[in-house]
């Protein structure tokens, strides 16, 4: 929808458009139409954030001073739109949306220099160490240990959903180096270098057979006290800051809306019951125009938060609304893709897939062969992954239950 | 209402069945077999066959069957899905052997009594392009010389053919593509020459294959039953088999609400067991009651299969579906989303059943499929 767009906004959109078109290249839109979940092949990811960088939009919401555009906020939507209309492989969020921000806010300058840099290049890649196996959506039940021996924190413990920590060099992890009766203080953020000896990696296989996240173990590993961000045992006013980035600001339902209108076009040349195409039959139609509905009412419930924060004030609990209604339409849409797809949904044929992660335990057919066609081989790993949209950046149970204290007082 | 009680033989079948699964079907070795082995584990079915004669269920003694019907199917099938087991259990044993003993003949008769031992395995290759098995493009015409037939055609997905020993095609001998009339029923040999098999895995770890037929020459007695008069049997038997995965996923769905209640009393946030709390709670009360609507329905398709008119069957197994698509969706992804992050992982069984259940919500026929059809019954009785 561009409905209620300035002038200016529109010629920011034709900027971007053509960059897309000049610089997005066949591999890389086949990576991102080809995504089963949330996160874009590594590779490709990396190559795309690379050729932003070049043009200085691979962080455009940072400080203009470390790397980031003077842009508006409909201007930033705008743009994270374009790139999701067009097909671009997904950036990982851990770094430039995250904690780069932390870094930004928190960090000394020492810490500035050596990493907004390396994070914009890519030689610095982060993963995320929130969550431990007995502190998931309960963050503050975090236990992982670090205590003080010299300049060093010793670490003893585990994080576990880990995302891409085979790929990552550096992680920003919770640990708890004070006990105290309230949960919430005593956690220290820390910056720290994956190779560190005493990091083992264990990646656990997801139900779609690809191995993104993992459970990281530390044994005795030390982290110089200068890799703090913020001050110790105050590492979750920090955590708080960086959660605001994880949750609101993006363009979701953008997505939504390309993903579903892609649908209709497979349901067109998709057979459907009677001899008809699929997209005839009246109960699928129907379904379909309903999701196609709530995508268009979420991107203006995104517009409406926009229009919030361009004017200066706190959307409050709006983002978890927003993740609530993205996350569940994105699994309706999921479902519908999986019903589109027939038979050939339930085949497995990740060769014909650009997943975000190595896939264990399965042999490609040495002709290549695939039944169908590729989005048919995207549908059920795409199905599979989806239902984390209501597990992960907190719950939506935990989202609904913000939802009640924070919008209606109960 | 003796018809919803289960006699003695069939308790001691369902509970032989099930302390047998319970002591031998391992989860981790039944997906190993499909991921890097040989797609199943033939040891298993030899005793699912020779030790517990479960595969003869449904016929007759003079094959060697136990000469059940289909309550004794459906306690089978629960008690296979309860334990998540990827051996074609439906394909061979309803599917196959529904069509071959309602087939005369030497070659139908022999195949039976190889099904009842565990020496025949049957894919039935139905499906093409769209979600109509009365649309059928595969065709059989009689070979000039009167000998036999030539098949040429194309089947999709077709669930245990790498592992059958035998396949059982529907292909048009008359007619056009959508007739109901015209379609026939054929017994192959999966190496004969002019078959490509292109096999695969399925998200819920089954074999399964793509079949081309390119000029396959078929004996003369490679005709089941009568010539162009096979969709009505292909119907009923389809029906018994959708009823019978309908059971399965019952099984399916007992054994994730099962884990999951555990999962939650086990598992403590905020200082408490997350079967504390209500909004928990509550949606798994839910999930229990689409579990019992599902298995009622299940019940409904099992005295439906054996009533007189096909309008009454097929409403019966319709419900069925409908009914326990909506309850394996609904079981399915709640029980995934009650088990958090460990739910989206292979580690735990929930991930494995929740494929499963994902892949029977689009077999034979989805929801919305099946709501059509109970419709148009409807509509054809006024």
């Amino acid at each position: 929808m561009e409905l209620g767009w300035s002038a200016a906004d529109l010629a920011f959109r034709d900027e971007v458009r053509e960059f897309l078109d000049a610089e997005l290249t066949p591999e890389l839109r086949r990576a991102g139409r080809l995504m089963t979940s949330v996160y874009a092949d590594h590779h490709a990811s990396m190559e795309w954030q690379a050729i932003l960088h070049r043009r200085g939009w691979a962080a455009p919401d940072w400080p203009v001073e470390h790397g980031g555009r003077d842009w508006s906020r409909t201007q930033h939507y705008i743009f994270s739109r374009e790139l999701v209309l067009a097909g671009a492989p997904s950036l990982s969020p851990m770094g430039i949306r995250m904690v780069a921000h932390a870094i930004v806010r928190f960090g000394t300058p020492e810490q500035k220099e050596f990493f907004l840099p390396r994070i914009l290049t890519g030689a610095v890649f982060f993963c995320q160490g929130y969550s431990e196996p007995e502190a998931g959506s309960d963050l503050a039940a975090l236990s992982m240990s670090a205590v003080r021996d010299g300049d060093d924190l010793v670490l003893n413990g585990s994080k576990i959903w880990t995302t891409h920590a085979g790929e990552a060099n550096w992680m920003f992890a919770l640990v708890r180096t004070t006990r105290s009766d309230r949960r919430q203080s005593g956690i220290t953020f820390l910056l720290l270098e994956m190779t560190s000896p005493g990091v083992t990696v264990r990646p656990l296989v997801m139900t779609s057979g690809e191995e993104i996240q993992n459970q990281v173990f530390f044994d005795q590993v030390r982290v110089p006290v200068s890799n703090v961000l913020g001050r110790v045992d105050d590492g979750w006013t920090v955590a708080k800051y960086l959660l605001e980035f994880e949750r609101g600001g993006a363009a979701v339902a953008p997505g939504l809306q390309v993903k579903a209108a892609t649908l209709a076009e497979h349901a067109c040349a998709q057979a459907g019951p009677g001899g008809r195409r699929l997209l005839d039959d009246p109960s699928f139609a129907a379904r379909l125009a309903d999701v196609q509905m709530r995508a268009d009412v979420l991107e203006v419930l995104e517009y409406r938060t926009l229009a919030v924060l361009e004017a200066g004030g706190n959307p409050g609990a709006a983002a978890s609304m927003l993740k609530v209604l993205g996350t569940e339409l994105s699994q309706r849409i999921s479902e519908l893709a999986l019903e589109a797809t027939g038979p050939r949904g339930r085949v497995y044929q990740p060769h014909a897939t650009a997943p975000g992660g190595p896939v264990t335990e399965y042999t490609a057919p040495p002709d290549g062969y695939l039944s169908g066609q590729e989005w048919q081989a995207v549908a059920p790993l795409f199905y599979l992954n989806n239902r984390a949209g209501s597990i992960y950046a907190g719950s939506n149970e935990i989202q609904r239950n913000i939802l009640a204290k924070a919008v209606l007082g109960l | 209402m003796t018809a919803f009680v289960l006699t003695d033989e069939q308790l001691m079948l369902r509970d032989g069945l099930t302390k047998f699964l319970a002591s031998r079907y391992d989860l981790d070795a039944s997906r190993a077999a499909v991921k890097t082995g040989a797609g199943w584990q033939p040891e298993i079915w030899r005793a699912l066959a020779q030790d517990l004669g479960v595969l003869g269920a449904s016929l007759p003694e003079s094959v060697g069957g136990t000469g059940g019907g289909p309550t004794e199917l459906m306690v089978i099938a629960e008690a296979l899905g309860y334990a998540l087991v990827v051996e074609p259990f439906v394909d061979t044993a309803v599917l196959g052997a529904g069509l071959l003993r309602r087939c005369a003949g030497p070659r139908a008769a022999e195949l039976l009594a190889q099904l009842v031992d565990g020496a025949a395995v049957t894919a039935f290759a139905a499906t093409e392009s769209g979600p109509d098995l009365h649309v059928v493009a595969t065709a059989a015409r009689r070979r000039g010389d009167g000998e036999g037939w030539v098949l040429d055609g194309a089947k999709s997905v077709v669930t245990s053919a790498p592992i059958a020993t035998h396949l059982l095609v529907t292909a048009r001998t008359s007619g056009n593509p959508d007739d109901r009339d015209g379609i026939s029923l054929f017994l192959l040999d999966p190496a004969a020459s002019g078959i490509t098999a292109h096999p695969m895995r399925t998200i819920d770890d089954r074999v399964a294959a793509d079949l081309v037929f390119d000029g396959v020459r078929l004996p003369g007695d490679a005709l089941l039953g009568a010539e162009g008069g096979a969709w009505p049997l292909v119907e009923q038997v389809v029906d018994e088999a959708t009823a019978a995965v309908c059971a399965e996923a019952v099984g399916c769905m007992r054994k994730v609400l099962a884990d999951t209640v555990e999962y939650t009393k086990q598992r403590k946030q905020f200082g408490q067991p997350l079967s504390r709390f209500q909004a928990l709670q509550h949606r798994m009360v839910d999930m229990y009651m689409e579990v019992e609507q599902a298995a009622a329905a299940v019940q409904l398709a099992t005295l439906a299969l054996d009533a007189p008119s096909r309008t009454e069957r097929a409403r019966g197994v319709s419900v069925a579906k409908a009914t326990t698509s909506r309850a394996a969706r609904f079981v399915g992804q709640n029980a995934v989303q009650l088990h958090g992050g460990m739910g989206m992982t292979e580690e735990l069984a929930v991930g494995h059943y929740f494929k499963r259940l994902t892949a029977f919500e689009y077999e034979f026929g989805t929801e919305s499929a099946h709501l059509a059809r109970y419709t148009a019954l409807d509509q054809s009785r006024s």
